[in-house]
């Protein structure tokens, strides 16, 4: 968090797509044990969110309580599931229509999600 | 004509619950080449996994099996309750029962400080709280049949939630969910539906014991 406010910074799909998971999982959480909320133009899967949480498990002390993570993505559907699932078959790769949004849990608050919105407030520590 | 009381025919029901549930487990046992399964009971901190995992456990051996705390991460590593041994049809099945460590995205040792807790042995229990996550994530890959329990007065449909039930899909692990806490003030079991309408929900009171006859009936016909 710098003086005045929290961070709050954008990461494009092509600074993204340009790394592999593990890459920016690490990245991810050097950002956000600093303070800053990411948003990520690109949604991730269960099982990488799973990734996140173990992740962000092992490295929690007294200074760094762990994450909040939000996201924005339809893959819930199962036309979209299925449209994923083919997705992944022709290209490959993870289907990443949406964003995910992460931060240090000490500086989210209020969060609230539905399958369209995602909302929360930005704390400024005490 | 014979008139059995409510009260009694509740109690009959019941019984003929607890040995369906034998039997459903007798069945997964003909069909698994495994020795033994592990039911996993996942979901967020303080949903009642450890007062539903006891209420099983009690039904199915006479013993408890978890401490149970309104303190968050009072599970703070898996609970097993292993080799339960359920016989049927001259048959012998061990099952493996899993009560997990609620999982969250975050563990402050100032959530236990608030509970009265001193502040070194918060520090401890939150140190516990984040491994007792990781051993939970990983069971993801082990457990053969899951139940994921929220409290119905809490909004469902969070990333942790969401994640956990999306891990149990990407596997096609079997999923019955459950709503607890219907005794409660507040209570919108609905709200759980809305959030996994892909899976069947079972509504009940894990503390009170209410409709778990029908948790057992709903194990018995979705997840075999």
């Amino acid at each position: 968090m710098g003086e005045e406010g929290v961070t709050i910074e954008f990461l494009s799909k092509e600074k993204l797509n340009a790394e592999e998971f593990e890459e920016k999982l690490e990245l991810v959480l050097e950002k956000v044990k600093d303070d800053a909320v990411l948003v990520l133009e690109e949604a991730w899967t269960p099982e990488e969110k799973r990734h996140l949480i173990k992740n962000s498990m092992e490295q929690i002390d007294e200074d760094f309580p762990g994450v909040e993570f939000m996201g924005l993505d339809s893959s819930t559907s199962r036309l979209e599931k299925a449209k994923n699932a083919i997705y992944r078959k022709i290209m490959k790769e993870e289907y990443r229509s949406g964003i995910t949004i992460v931060g240090n849990s000490r500086v989210m608050d209020k969060i609230k999600e539905e399958r369209d919105s995602v909302s929360f407030l930005a704390k400024m520590e005490d | 004509m014979v008139f059995i009381p409510t009260d009694r025919f509740l109690v009959l029901s019941g019984v003929n619950m607890i040995k369906r549930l034998k039997e459903f487990f007798s069945s997964l046992f003909n069909n698994s080449e495994k020795d033994d399964l592990s039911i996993g009971i996942y979901g967020p901190p303080n949903a009642g996994k450890s007062t539903l995992a006891n209420q099983i456990s009690l039904d199915l051996t006479g013993e408890e099996m978890a401490n149970v705390s309104e303190v968050p991460h009072e599970t703070r590593a898996v609970e097993r309750k292993e080799k339960v041994e359920i016989k049927s049809d001259g048959q012998t099945l061990d099952i493996n029962l899993l009560d997990m460590p609620g999982i969250s995205t975050n563990v402050d040792f100032k959530d236990f400080t608030e509970h009265g807790i001193e502040e070194e042995d918060a520090k401890g229990r939150a140190k516990e709280a984040t491994k007792g996550i990781v051993e939970a994530i990983k069971y993801l890959d082990d457990v053969d049949a899951c139940l994921v329990i929220f409290d119905s007065t809490e909004d469902p449909y969070t990333q942790v939630n969401v994640t956990i039930i999306g891990n149990l899909e990407a596997k096609d692990i079997p999923i019955l969910v459950v709503a607890n806490k219907i005794d409660k003030e507040g209570s919108e079991p609905d709200r759980v539906r809305d959030a996994f309408p892909q899976h069947p929900v079972v509504e009940i009171s894990a503390k009170e014991g209410e409709n778990i006859d029908k948790l057992y009936q709903e194990i018995v016909e979705r997840l075999s």
